[in-house]
């Protein structure tokens, strides 16, 4: 490409499909689950046996309602719901529940970094909400099978207007809603397991130009990689198609993330006819004031306000500050650690030290995580008294752990490390003599046994032993010896 | 039958029968053993019934005389047999619909109105025969075949709930769910004389229920006189949490009813003259026991048939999708997913249904849905109106049933506009969602029963049985039972 690809101008609009994340399904009792064997989950109106009918899950309209008041939506007191009709295998009634005359959020707003680190803001067009439909399994041989665990999960689906923008930025408005949807407890967020997927719309234009380009979309992007890379890949795709003089034709295309290239799956002419007309099984769906001001009431502290008190005011660093941000129950066991007393420097170590490190080697929900914030920080005062060593301390909250009984408890049977002088100096001397090859290696220049002596050391003194006051210790009597 | 002088007369309504049982006449058990032998004679032999439960019947017999002698009668419905249509789900037997698409359906759960019947103590005999996905005025469409009129068995008894008033018209002591989604509970109640409702839309929960058109369905009661249908009707109706559709109160105008419209409009052409007289003398009847008869006419009549065809073919091409050979109903022979859906759905569907589901898909297409569905959810608005225009001096609406009387088998069914013109006077009702009561009103020249509807404003369902229940003091014509029903 020439340089004249540099006047094309990139436009974006996203669609994102979140997962909510509710007990049960959008229209009936069955748990909302992908992760039992297939087809455990569903009943007569889920798998759309004649007679069953749906009814509107409301834990799915309350977390509805917090993302649109979260992404500064206007919440209709007035929506309903549609039938969008076409046949699939994974879709057993022939037609999916959606809202798409009346979406039940009109407007709203996406903010994101821009690449040249301004805010950027992407605005929406509507958030509506859809049951998803379940899973084909295309096996090598032919065969396929249908599992309906997933069917009539309710999703969210956020449509933004076009914006121009790069591929990165794209991508970081669907981190940034990701972020927030899991924030306020509207979705898990786990791109992996399908949870949030968007469908990406790209156009060019040349620079100047007031009519936007003829768009194509990509569907069902599940990874931050592919969405930045398939705009580019499309992006420069299609300023071949013009700069040779083609026309791009509105259709549906497929990111292929290993080549990394997109191909035509259907053309416009093709686009299904989905027949939408509003479902006479459901009822007008009302949402009076006093709801939208219940959900806005138990909305948590805004991720942005949080992000600023974590950073500005308590100085944590920024790159700790994410990771403690990435859940929201991330964040309050963090605010639990510093109601217990700690500094917010020592909070942010322990925290990420001990807890989400745990968490993510045994992949385990904080959640189920059974030592609470005060005991923690009952383990980090005594380390930082001094009363126990950094390792001691590490160690009774594994032992805690492991043995499922209160740090506190370990704690109280765990000696006070000692830092008396004279003790330490006899544990030393011993220690010392007993190994005096490596006295003598230390002497000559090489500080390699030293570690070796500290834990000879340590192991002498049961653990007890202070050992900064050791490693000072021990450099004093072999340079002196 | 040992004790057959004890059992009550064959023209006893249900309230009848309960008295007869509070008696001590007879005893549950002795009603429905006979009532199942009724069955399996001439319930057969009119092809009314398609299964009929003899043991799970029985028990529940027993154990409602075990209450009876405990003093322990759930009421008025206790002990009684009725039937539920092909089309409404059931745990005993199977729910097909009448139609080879689901042949051998076996429903995990009872409908919610047969639930609530049975726990009142109500014991279900059997599934009735109707024409299939419940499309069509004459039982002519059904995969269990045609079922014929207890008054002529060479005519139609009606449909799409022709077994159902096929039995309601030749016995008693029982009575049977139907649907209605455009007048198939009130034209075969006026073809084999018998008296029916169609509640206000969402008065029954729809659950249950094989959708043909949702937003017309109802699920109805139909036997021998208003006191009967109201029993019924108060056992089944209320709000059901797993019918969103389903009325939370009762919003009724339950005034009594003493000002009647005849609509003009349902007497004139088109409509046969013995039908059109038969219900003029009816309003005269009515007239001479106090009630005040206004001539008016009711706008938009002439429009709404079409109007139904559209919204119900549109609301059925969506419901029945659902039957791809994948899910739930027959699976074809198949090489790939289109050939499979292609001789699945060939297969399943009887002509008049495919008709219904090409019709339906072609109003909501994309194009066309401005031309025919959009306008038809227009004039609905504007059907609705007129009622309410109507009702606002008048307590309800009083008009024909069918256009004319039952007709010979065979006679209609190829041709379908002939056949949907059955429905030009009941639509009306399911499009406004309006309750409508059929009630006998006569018999034509040659002894065939002429059916007349009373429809009244929404949620005033009782206010009509109550009328009905009035007029039926005044007129006998709901007393009588064709010859060759009589065992």
């Amino acid at each position: 490409m020439s340089g004249k690809t540099n006047s094309w101008k990139t436009v974006v609009g996203l669609e994102i499909h979140a997962q909510m994340s509710t007990r049960s399904k959008m229209f009936c009792g069955c748990v909302r689950s992908t992760e039992t064997a297939p087809n455990q989950h569903l009943c007569p109106v889920c798998a759309g046996w004649p007679g069953a009918l749906p009814v509107i899950n409301q834990a799915a309209v309350r977390r509805a309602i917090r993302a649109a008041i979260s992404l500064d939506c206007g919440v209709q007191r007035e929506s309903r719901f549609d039938r969008k009709n076409y046949f699939y295998p994974d879709l057993p009634k022939g037609y999916q529940i959606s809202q798409f005359y009346r979406p039940y959020a009109l407007g709203g707003e996406i903010r994101f970094e821009r690449d040249d680190g301004s805010s950027g803001v992407l605005p929406l067009v509507r958030i509506h909400m859809e049951e998803d439909a379940g899973k084909s399994v295309h096996a090598e041989d032919g065969t396929s099978r249908i599992d309906l665990n997933r069917c009539s999960s309710p999703l969210l689906e956020i449509v933004t207007e076009p914006l121009q923008m790069s591929g990165v930025e794209a991508a970081r408005c669907v981190r940034s809603t990701r972020e927030l949807l899991r924030w306020i407890g509207v979705c898990d967020g786990d791109m992996e397991k399908g949870n949030l997927r968007a469908d990406v719309n790209v156009s060019i234009h040349r620079e100047g130009d007031t009519v936007l380009g003829t768009r194509t979309e990509l569907k069902n992007l599940n990874s931050f990689v592919s969405i930045e890379r398939s705009v580019e890949v499309e992006s420069a795709r299609q300023a071949v198609v013009l700069e040779a003089g083609g026309v791009i034709r509105q259709e549906t295309r497929l990111w292929d993330q290993d080549l990394e290239q997109t191909e035509e799956m259907r053309g416009k002419e093709d686009s299904p006819d989905y027949r939408y007309f509003p479902d006479p099984d459901l009822p007008l769906l009302i949402i009076e004031p006093s709801d939208i001001d219940r959900e806005r009431d138990s909305l948590p502290e805004s991720l942005g306000a949080r992000r600023t008190r974590y950073i500005d005011q308590l100085k944590v660093d920024a790159r700790d500050a994410e990771s403690i941000l990435a859940r929201r129950e991330f964040g309050d066991f963090f605010d639990q650690l510093l109601a217990a007393g700690l500094s917010p420097a020592s909070a942010s170590n322990w925290f990420r030290g001990e807890v989400l490190k745990h968490l993510n080697d045994r992949e385990e929900s904080i959640d189920d995580y059974p030592l609470t914030a005060a005991s923690i920080a009952e383990v980090v005062e005594a380390v930082e008294g001094d009363r126990i060593s950094v390792a001691k301390g590490r160690e009774i909250l594994q032992a805690a752990l492991d043995q499922g009984c209160s740090p506190a408890k370990i704690l109280a049977q765990t000696g006070e490390q000692v830092s008396d002088e004279a003790a330490l100096i006899g544990w030393v001397q011993q220690v010392v003599d007993a190994n005096p090859e490596a006295a003598e290696k230390i002497r000559a220049g090489d500080s390699k046994p030293l570690g070796f002596l500290m834990g000879q050391v340590m192991k002498a003194s049961s653990g007890q032993a202070h050992p900064r006051r050791v490693q000072e210790i021990l450099q004093r009597l072999i340079q002196h010896d | 039958m040992s004790n057959r002088s004890s059992l009550p007369p064959i023209d006893a309504t249900v309230g009848e029968a309960q008295q007869w049982l509070a008696d001590g006449h007879c005893t549950s058990r002795q009603l429905i053993d006979g009532y199942l032998e009724f069955l399996q004679g001439v319930g057969r032999q009119l092809n009314a019934v398609v299964e009929i439960f003899i043991e799970s019947a029985q028990q529940a017999a027993d154990q409602s005389d075990q209450r009876r002698a405990q003093g322990q009668c759930f009421g008025p419905l206790d002990g009684i047999p009725f039937t539920a249509k092909m089309n409404i789900t059931t745990q005993l037997g199977s729910s097909d619909a009448s139609s080879p698409m689901l042949r051998g359906f076996q429903a995990q759960e009872d409908a919610t109105a047969v639930r609530r019947l049975r726990a009142a103590g109500a014991v279900l005999v059997g599934k009735t025969n109707c024409d299939e996905f419940a499309m069509g005025a004459s039982n002519e469409t059904s995969s269990h075949g045609v079922v014929s009129n207890p008054w002529d068995r060479e005519r139609v008894p009606g449909g799409s709930s022709g077994g159902s008033a096929a039995l309601a018209g030749s016995h008693g002591w029982s009575f049977h769910l139907g649907s209605d989604t455009g007048g198939s509970i009130r034209q075969p109640a006026a073809f084999c004389n018998a008296t029916a409702i169609k509640p206000t839309w969402g008065r029954v929960s729809r659950r249950g229920l094989i959708a043909f058109g949702s937003s017309l369905d109802q699920i109805c009661p139909i036997a021998r006189d208003a006191v009967d249908c109201q029993s019924v009707l108060q056992v089944m109706e209320g709000h059901d949490p797993l019918d969103s559709t389903s009325l939370r109160q009762d919003t009724a105008s339950q005034s009594k009813i003493s000002r009647v419209a005849l609509i003009s409009d349902g007497l004139g052409p088109g409509i046969d003259a013995s039908i059109a007289t038969a219900v003029r003398s009816a309003a005269q009847q009515m007239a001479s026991q106090g009630i005040e008869i206004i001539e008016r006419s009711l706008p938009h009549l002439e429009a709404a048939n079409a109007c139904y065809q559209v919204i119900s073919t549109a609301e059925a091409s969506s419901n029945l999708a659902r039957y791809d050979g994948v899910h739930v109903g027959v699976r074809g022979q198949s090489e790939d997913l289109q050939q499979l859906y292609e001789t699945s759905r060939h297969q399943g569907f009887g002509s008049e249904v495919r008709r219904r589901i090409l019709l339906g898909t072609f109003v909501l297409s994309s194009g066309y849905q401005d031309a025919y569905y959009n306008r038809a959810l227009a004039v609905r608005d504007l059907i609705r109106q007129g009622i309410d225009q109507v009702l606002e001096d008048c307590d309800a609406l009083l008009l024909p049933v069918s256009p004319f009387a039952p007709f010979p088998i065979g006679e209609r069914i190829d041709d379908p506009l002939a056949l949907y013109a059955c429905d030009i006077l009941t639509v009306t009702a399911n499009l406004a969602g309006v309750p409508a009561l059929a009630l006998p009103c006569a018999f034509d020249e040659e002894k065939l029963p002429i059916g007349m509807q009373l429809m009244g404003a929404h949620g005033s369902d009782h206010a009509l049985l109550e009328f009905g229940q009035r007029w039926q003091c005044w007129n006998d014509q709901h007393r009588a039972l064709p010859q060759g029903s009589i065992r």
